[in-house]
């Protein structure tokens, strides 16, 4: 489904990926793991439309993808759902997931969405006429992932659901990411949390310094020292869990 | 002594509201003071008010969207007027508008030249977005280098289009007779009609401003543009083409103020200048940034001007509301419904 070949880009001037090559298939979960400033954000900013790819070939569905505006990529099905639970703190709920839905043409769909949404996680819409602002940290992530999911996408690419939340909360969202998943959707997850993204995917991929160092199947990732050499210190693997 | 002193939230309205007070008392002492005179300022100052507040509200709107302050918009509000007026008199004086509708009135030639400035404002303005600020937004506005850059920008269109307006209008003053009827007499005061045009056009259209931006989906769009420029383009939205459509939304409005405001005095190429000065007090007393702050900062604005140059002195009408945007910043320099930063990147 998305085929990245020998991606190069950056900020500015600062190269951080050095040519990195990835594989998500149909349906699947693909984990992309590594420690702190390796380039995993990077590669999806350059996958969304967000920073300019400056060398290589992003391909989704058979198309390329590579420096399209952003809004044309969402259009496409490919979204992304930030870091950092970035959402709209002025707006209501149910304003956000609007937003989220912003592509959509007929407002039958929207509502449908809305309603698929509000199924995945029941606690939006206990809240869905509160202001964002006034959500909990697990409830904003919550949101952030259904705002994605309110476009239709066909894919979409989670940057570190799991941070700064409590593992309880972390585990109720990793299972609906794996329902999401067997709704036809495919996933790839951005995340430092290494133990609960490899139970969570099929198929891993570990970034060191803007390169692929190591790929593989998720069971085998889990017991493979060199997954813990690419993190310094080695002991992010057992962080959190 | 004021070790441990904290200006709260609280001590600023209480502050505020002992201005207020003292104000309120200063200009009740006046020879001037009388029912009548309260009532005549009431209605003006919510009327010059309401031209301050939209003019703020495009200010407001610019600084949210493309995160710098707009330096060139009075030329906007002037060029505005003179559309109104070019539209206006193209229709009453050339007889155009008696031959197409033989028993017309003045007022259906004003409305249509209210449409044109609103419309072709809002037009140059994208068109002036588009060409001059886009190569420069790219670049990062607000705090960087290139938001520096527009900023100068805004200067140097401010001096264009002035210059623009005087090769094709002269620097003359051109008044503006708009045929709108007999003043009419509400509770007591006499208003002439061009007021009540300000009054009722201009809160029709800040009505109309807060239903587009609540309740329909270009408006969501543009809260959201307005926000984060980031989440706006991952949700799908065509974050260049939103901020040309919150420039020229800003402009158009500048353009229709313009207008209403024409008939009241005269139409110069020097009218830009004074009320983008007065717009910018106005959205700084109500809280940069915010658009019902920019409305409320014109109603205080325009009433606390319009009281102090009855019952104070005329003469200095221009400095009451820099006066005013002083004593705000100093007290509460959030102003009535900012926010305490805003920080980006």
């Amino acid at each position: 489904m998305l085929k990245i070949k020998s991606l190069v880009s950056g900020y500015g001037s600062v190269q951080i990926l050095n040519g990195a090559n990835m594989k998500v298939d149909n349906q699947s979960i693909v984990a992309l793991l590594g420690g702190n400033g390796t380039g995993k954000s990077t590669i999806l900013k350059a996958c969304s439309g967000i920073i300019r790819t400056w060398k290589g070939n992003i391909n989704f569905n058979g198309e390329d993808i590579q420096n399209l505006p952003p809004h044309k990529i969402v259009e496409k099905g490919l979204v992304q759902v930030t870091q950092g639970k970035d959402v709209f703190p002025a707006m209501t709920v149910l304003e956000n997931l609007r937003l989220g839905g912003f592509t959509l043409k007929s407002k039958q769909i929207l509502n449908d969405n809305i309603e698929k949404v509000f199924n995945y996680f029941p606690r939006l819409n206990e809240r869905k006429s509160q202001l964002a602002a006034t959500l909990s940290g697990g409830e904003l992530q919550m949101l952030c992932i259904g705002r994605g999911l309110m476009s239709n996408p066909k894919m979409i690419m989670l940057d570190e659901p799991s941070a700064a939340l409590a593992p309880q909360i972390v585990l109720d969202i990793f299972k609906n990411i794996n329902k999401i998943r067997k709704d036809g959707l495919t996933v790839l997850v951005v995340e430092q949390n290494v133990r609960m993204a490899l139970l969570l995917a099929d198929y891993g991929y570990v970034i060191k310094d803007g390169v692929i160092n190591v790929e593989g199947e998720s069971k085998k990732l889990m017991y493979d020292e060199s997954v813990k050499d690419s993190y310094l210190g080695g002991g992010g693997t057992t962080a959190n869990v | 002594m004021f070790k441990g002193f904290k200006f709260t939230r609280k001590i600023e309205n209480t502050l505020m509201l002992i201005f207020t007070f003292i104000f309120l008392g200063y200009i009740s002492m006046s020879p001037d003071m009388n029912l009548e005179s309260l009532k005549g300022v009431l209605i003006i100052g919510i009327t010059v008010g309401i031209i301050y507040g939209l003019v703020a509200v495009g200010i407001s709107l610019i600084y949210t969207g493309l995160d710098v302050v707009n330096f060139s918009h009075g030329e906007f509000f002037m060029l505005g007027a003179f559309t109104g007026l070019t539209v206006y008199n193209f229709l009453i004086d050339g007889e155009l508008i008696y031959a197409i509708f033989p028993d017309a009135y003045g007022w259906v030639g004003y409305v249509i030249g209210l449409f044109f400035a609103f419309v072709i404002m809002g037009l140059f303005g994208v068109l002036i977005e588009r060409v001059f600020l886009r190569p420069l937004t790219k670049k990062g506005g607000g705090y960087t280098v290139a938001g520096m850059g527009i900023i100068i920008c805004g200067f140097g269109l401010s001096v264009v289009l002035l210059n623009l307006a005087y090769i094709i209008w002269n620097p003359t003053a051109h008044p503006f007779h708009a045929d709108l009827g007999l003043p009419i007499n509400i509770g007591g005061v006499t208003l002439p009609m061009t007021y009540l045009w300000m009054l009722v056009t201009g809160f029709t259209v800040a009505g109309a401003l807060y239903f587009f931006l609540n309740k329909t989906k270009m408006g969501l769009g543009v809260r959201a543009v307005a926000h984060s420029k980031v989440i706006s383009n991952l949700v799908g939205i065509n974050v260049p083409l939103y901020i040309s459509i919150i420039f020229g939304i800003a402009c158009a409005l500048a353009g229709l103020a313009g207008t209403l405001v024409g008939p009241t005095y005269q139409v110069v190429v020097y009218m830009g200048y004074i009320i983008l000065l007065k717009a910018f007090a106005s959205a700084v007393v109500g809280g940069f940034g915010s658009l019902p702050g920019a409305i409320v900062g014109g109603f205080t604005v325009g009433l606390f001007e319009t009281s102090c140059a009855f019952f104070i002195s005329g003469s200095h009408k221009d400095a009451y509301a820099f006066l005013l945007m002083i004593v705000v910043l100093l007290i509460k320099p959030t102003g009535f419904f900012g926010v305490q930063v805003k920080m980006k990147a």
